[in-house]
């Protein structure tokens, strides 16, 4: 039964169908709810239904309507360069999320971390004058201020939970509520940083670039430095997007984080704390310590999530958090669910959360629906990819059962001892078939 | 062996179970008769475990069927098991803790009236069963506050409760003081003669041949034999479950001791949550070249000790100078430089459970310029290195060096902790329990490791509650009361009775004059 190690056999690829499952499902969910809102709805109707199902499954490929008021498609290089600037700092959230997964930390803390990384990315790229130094100094200087920021603010709950035992999800909870507080009395105190050029704007903080093209425009106020991520040709790439090099910082910080859990003693030292805290510190890794730092780097990552956002140069920051802390955050915990942990995978479940997103704007612009639908698919893929380690049970049972059927009128052949091919690394322990464990928790 | 199909209240024929990389029952035939203890003997990894889960309905076998009555079943689960009268007390108590005895017992089975609890009735059944069994339990205990043995009890009763009529009990003396085996082996005998029928897996000769009236032999998944005990003895036993004569004593020559390697002076270690110290003004002196026993009935301070010498926990007062340096507050990496530590629970200290066999086996090591360049672990050093080592040390696994440590048989998970720690070549090994849970073979074979350490010029500090281990391996023993060493013993000069009065506390020597000895 074990002589062919086929695709869905191994771990990985049972993360990966596992994932994908909940993706169509979470989908289909969509759909029916269109077509139960379309069939209902007065000024929707059934073909409005069908325009919306295409669009969930399809949006990003959406070119509009043409004359004739059918829906056409085709490459969207607006939309796909959105996407992929959406995607940037939630691939980032989402590493955050998985790397305090792996240390056995559940970082809720993001939205505290991409907050403070918010306050001090801006504070540095607005508060320095421009000419005081090179702007790609500038953007350097505020985007390790904000991976700092970020750090600091996840040692917080680190260090709680290291060296007083509080649960890590408590303190994050709270420090990310004192994040909010903190950032909006820090731009409300400080007038400088507000946009007051457009008098209805009260609650946001300028961007960046702002004022990059006013030399004698129609603006009669240049606020703003001119810092901006590069684009690197990108924008040509997807033109009319606000894409920018962010993504390619996010891509090779999930390589580097990737190298780190796998390759590096460190990654080695994060891991055992993670799988068994009393092991590690038998065999001397200081247990505290690791802590501490699996949540510094997770908030790194999330407070690089922001800068990158906002450096990005045209993007706004409405500061009245008290309202609500940044969705960017929290969404980095289904990213990370999607993925199983896996940085890599990150990329991807990041790129299809944010894909979603425009399908959402899509639908809004070119439908009678709202946005809102894709918030239920989200929570849906949510909702199943928690239920993914479920998902892979059903497909390793099926296997054996399909395996052990197979195997019956063979003689059993001598189990090899096969150390040849290693499977990739799964994230979370396999329903281990352990010959002398006892099966009482399978029931 | 031909018998009646009535006799046989069970019989598994055939059985076949594989799982990835092993076939863990290889056609394996088991005969249970009505009335009578049944052993089921074998090495750790022999199948003994999986073949009563395939009983109780917990796996599926491949191939075989199962009789009851000499009627087939099917067990798909252990509801079915409970309905064909089939009770198991496994290894691991399936209790809830914060749940009291009573409520843990009749979970599962509860007599209700209009869906409500008629707890009146349950109690009433429990008590007179608990009564005419003499199995002692404190009904409105929670579980978590009972001791281990009462806790078996409980789990005696679960079955009784459900009138279960054949009993499996999996490994049930591993957790148990020796009165209390003593009390459960009446029991069983008194299960027996009302007509209950008892499967008795164990890998203790000694209890097997109090107990049972015939043995069933695993080896490697596969069936040995079945023979009547009192056909058999002790030492053939063990050649069926191991494969080849094994030695049952140790075989060692006389200790050379040199200089001392370890030297603890007042030493204290505060307990948890009480004010009182678990370890009480400790001095002692373990040297090269010999075996240290720390005797004693468990929860006397040995772990605590432990933990304060390995710095585990941080101690309250005294030294401990390992190789003539004081390393009383060094970090635990610091002290590692020069101690090798076979943990008591090797799975929450010795393994990282869900790490593979290669990076469980350096645990430690993988900081050594030869795993790591420039803080990149070296894959490829890592995996010749555990490869070296499960050849070297027989450890044996479905994938080798890439099996995750959760997946191995108890015995070969101790083996890989026990080729770690001595491979780590530190003048110090402190071996607290290394062969709880196994068997003769690996016994022999981890007792045998520590003795060549100690001819190596090796101090071993050997924690153990076990009396047959204390009086074959040590050179030297210390025994432990109360957080305090009472005696000092030669186990050429002392009895198993006399080595009991100090580890009961009747018994104490004046350990000031000893002190002075040592320094």
């Amino acid at each position: 039964m074990k002589q062919r190690h086929t695709l869905l056999e191994k771990d990985g690829a049972q993360s990966v169908v596992a994932s994908l499952v909940s993706i169509v499902i979470g989908l289909l969910v969509g759909s029916i709810l269109i077509l139960v809102v379309g069939a209902f709805s007065a000024n929707l109707g059934m073909a409005s239904a069908w325009e919306g199902i295409r669009l969930v499954f399809f949006g990003i490929f959406s070119t509009g309507r043409n004359a004739a008021g059918a829906l056409t498609w085709g490459f969207n290089p607006q939309s796909i360069g959105n996407m992929l600037f959406r995607a940037t700092p939630l691939i980032l959230t989402g590493l955050s999320v998985a790397v305090a997964f792996k240390t056995g930390l559940f970082n809720i803390g993001a939205p505290g971390q991409y907050l403070m990384s918010t306050m001090v990315t801006l504070a540095i790229a607005l508060g320095i004058p421009a000419d005081a130094m090179p702007k790609i100094l500038l953007w350097l200087l505020a985007f390790l201020g904000g991976m700092l920021a970020g750090a600091l603010w996840g040692c917080i709950p680190g260090l709680v939970k290291a060296f007083l035992n509080i649960n890590e999800v408590l303190a994050c909870i709270m420090t990310n509520w004192i994040a909010a507080n903190l950032v909006t009395w820090f731009f409300d105190a400080n007038k400088v940083f507000q946009n007051t050029v457009e008098n209805t704007k009260s609650g946001y903080v300028y961007m960046t670039a702002y004022g990059k093209t006013m030399v004698d425009g129609a603006w009669t106020y240049v606020k703003g430095n001119g810092v901006q991520t590069a684009k690197l040709g990108l924008d040509k790439l997807f033109p009319g997007s606000q894409i920018n090099a962010g993504i390619l910082v996010a891509v090779l910080m999930a390589i580097g984080v990737y190298i780190l859990m796998t390759k590096t003693t460190l990654g080695y030292e994060l891991k055992a704390c993670g799988s068994n805290r009393h092991a590690a510190r038998y065999a001397g890794v200081n247990d505290k310590r690791n802590i501490v730092l699996s949540m510094a780097i997770a908030g790194a990552l999330s407070g690089a999530g922001a800068a990158l956002y906002y450096l990005s140069g045209n993007t706004e920051f409405f500061w009245s958090t008290y309202q609500s802390l940044p969705a960017t955050g929290f969404n980095g915990i289904p990213v990370a669910l999607l993925a199983a942990n896996n940085p890599i995978a990150v990329i991807f479940t990041g790129i299809f959360m944010s894909m979603l997103n425009i399908v959402g704007l899509q639908l809004t612009n070119l439908t009678a629906y709202n946005e809102y639908i894709t918030d239920v698919i989200i929570s849906v893929i949510v909702y199943l990819s928690a239920f993914s380690l479920v998902i892979k049970m059903i497909i390793s049972s099926r296997r054996k059962q399909k395996a052990a059927v197979e195997a019956a009128p063979a003689a059993p052949a001598a189990a090899p001892l096969s150390g040849t091919e290693a499977p990739p690394e799964p994230d979370r322990p396999e329903e281990t078939d352990a010959v002398e464990e006892k099966g009482g928790e399978r029931v | 062996m031909r018998t009646m199909e009535a006799e046989n209240i069970i019989e598994m024929l055939h059985i076949t179970k594989e799982f990835p990389g092993i076939i863990a029952n290889d056609d394996i035939t088991l005969q249970l008769r009505r009335g009578e203890i049944h052993a089921l003997l074998g090495e750790n990894g022999a199948g003994k475990s999986t073949l009563m889960s395939v009983l109780f309905g917990l796996y599926q076998p491949e191939k075989g069927i199962i009789k009851k009555n000499g009627q087939e079943v099917k067990i798909n689960d252990p509801n079915d098991a409970t309905a064909l009268g089939i009770g198991m007390v496994h290894q691991h108590f399936k209790l809830i803790d914060v749940f009291t005895v009573l409520d843990n017992i009749i979970l599962g089975a509860e007599t209700t009236r209009g869906g409500f609890l008629q707890k009146k009735e349950a109690r009433a059944k429990v008590e007179s069963l608990s009564q005419r069994y003499g199995l002692k339990v404190d009904l409105d205990a929670k579980v978590e506050d009972i001791t281990v043995g009462m806790q078996q009890r409980v789990e005696i009763l679960k079955m009784l409760y459900r009138d279960n009529e054949i009993l499996i009990f999996d490994e049930p003396t591993a957790v148990l003081t020796p009165q209390e085996i003593d009390e459960l082996m009446d029991t069983m005998r008194e299960f027996a003669r009302e007509g209950k029928s008892i499967l008795f897996i164990s890998h203790k000769l000694n209890e097997i041949m109090a107990v049972a009236d015939r043995v069933t032999v695993l080896r490697k998944g596969k069936y040995i034999g079945t023979v009547d005990t009192k056909d058999t003895d002790k030492q053939s036993l063990s050649n069926m479950m191991v494969g080849r004569p094994v030695q049952l004593e140790v075989t060692k020559t006389p200790a050379q001791p040199g200089e001392p390697v370890l030297e603890v002076k007042d030493f204290c270690v505060p307990a948890k949550g009480h004010k009182k110290n678990a370890v009480n003004n400790v001095s002692f002196q373990a040297r090269a070249g010999e075996i240290l026993c720390i005797a004693g009935i468990d929860g006397n301070g040995q772990t605590e000790l432990v933990y304060g010498l390995t710095g585990l926990e941080k101690s309250s007062g005294g030294t401990v100078t390992l190789c003539g340096q004081d390393v009383s507050h060094a970090s635990i990496r610091h002290r590692g430089d020069r101690m090798s530590h076979i943990p008591e629970d090797r799975h929450k200290h010795g393994l990282v459970l869900d790490f593979t066999l290669e990076q469980n086996l350096v645990l430690q090591r993988f900081r050594e310029s030869r795993f790591q360049h420039m803080g990149f672990i070296d894959q490829k050093a890592v995996r010749e290195y555990s490869e070296k080592l499960i050849e070297q040390y027989d450890v044996r696994s479905g994938q080798g060096p890439i099996t995750r440590a959760r997946s191995m048989s108890g015995g070969n998970q101790q083996k890989a902790i026990i080729a770690r720690e001595v491979d780590r070549e530190k003048p110090l090994i402190v071996a607290v329990q290394p062969t709880r849970g196994l068997d003769v073979g690996a016994i022999e074979y981890i007792h045998g490791q520590l003795v060549s350490e100690r001819d190596k010029g090796k101090a071993v500090l050997l924690i153990s509650l076990e009396l047959d281990e204390v009086m074959s391996l040590s050179d030297r023993i210390l025994v432990m009361y109360e957080g305090e060493i009472v005696g000092e013993l030669d186990p050429k000069q002392t009895t198993v009775q006399e080595l009991g009065l100090y580890m009961a506390g009747a018994k104490r020597m004046d350990m000031t004059g000893k002190e002075g000895e040592g320094a």
